[in-house]
């Protein structure tokens, strides 16, 4: 692989961790990590005068996050044709994993405000495991580019 | 990116255009990004100052956290993905391959730095928006840079 593009993979790496610690800093500001707090953001509470989230309004803010998550993961994972393990069976297992929670990540909001509480539980592991699962997929880039 | 992959690019009568295509829109997008910015959040010291921590004399409410995360997600992602391709689209068509790495490092190590200085100075030191300033307009620059390069060695220069 030539250097230059060696570089560039690093350097997205590094704005990929920018984005992805983004992230967690707006689901903590704007939602919050408990289940009680993911509820609240989605199905409103009168105490607190939060207003419960309406269907289109949740399709709103997931419309531009179902390109940018489809683009994001592809971006990331086809670089794994620079990797030792592009043909393993952990990095089939990654590609479907990534896919299947961002698609959780991105639509359990619309089966929380149906009132279904146990998807804020699904809603607030799948930010984590897809989160854990991009610093994995780096960490697995990064090391092939600087060491292999 | 199949550009990658092709041997002499200028002589491929589909990619050239494509690429070229592309090129016309980075150098859009980056014309837009300056404008649109100038109108909104600031592109100088004082107007971003504004933004970010408004003015009680003049009634100006501060940016909210929650907006100011918004605004630096969004920034990151479109950052990388536009970067990402100019580079690679450069790399393939530069030249000078030495000259290209300091210019690749250069165009996104100033842009990483615009993001961190941008969040330091809206979390810690005021002082910071100095620093994005500068690295905002330095990447910009560059990357106006490497995609005029780009575009004159697809459709100008002799190969490729």
């Amino acid at each position: 692989m030539q250097k230059a593009y060696k570089f560039s993979i690093l350097y997205f790496l590094l704005f990929s961790l920018m984005l992805l610690a983004s992230s967690i800093l707006i689901f903590n500001e704007k939602i919050g990590f408990s289940v009680q707090s993911v509820l609240e953001y989605y199905q409103g509470n009168e105490d607190k005068f939060i207003t419960a989230k309406s269907t289109s309004g949740i399709l709103k803010i997931i419309l531009p996050h179902i390109f940018v998550f489809g683009l994001f993961i592809m971006v990331i994972l086809h670089f794994k044709v620079f990797t030792k393990s592009r043909n393993s069976q952990v990095f089939h297992f990654i590609i479907y994993g990534a896919f299947i929670l961002g698609l959780l990540e991105l639509f359990t909001p619309l089966l929380i405000i149906q009132g279904f509480v146990f998807f804020a539980y699904v809603k607030i592991a799948v930010f984590f495991l897809f989160e854990f699962l991009m610093l994995y997929v780096f960490w697995i880039l990064f090391k092939s580019i600087v060491y292999d | 990116m199949r550009f990658t992959l092709i041997k002499d690019l200028k002589q491929d009568k589909s990619m050239r255009p494509i690429v070229s295509g592309l090129l016309i829109f980075t150098l859009l997008y980056l014309a837009v990004d300056i404008l649109v910015k100038s109108n909104s959040f600031g592109l100088f010291n004082s107007t971003i100052k504004l933004t970010l921590f408004g003015d009680e004399e003049q009634f100006i409410e501060p940016l909210s956290q929650a907006s100011f995360l918004e605004f630096i997600h969004t920034e990151i992602f479109f950052i990388m993905m536009i970067l990402l391709t100019l580079s690679a689209v450069y790399a393939r068509v530069s030249h000078k391959k030495s000259f290209s790495l300091w210019i690749i490092n250069a165009v996104l190590l100033n842009s990483l730095v615009s993001l961190i200085a941008l969040a330091f100075s809206y979390y810690s030191s005021p002082l910071l928006i100095n620093l994005y300033v500068v690295t905002f307009f330095f990447w910009h620059i560059l990357a106006f840079y490497m995609a005029t390069c780009s575009l004159w060695s697809l459709n100008f220069a002799k190969s490729i």
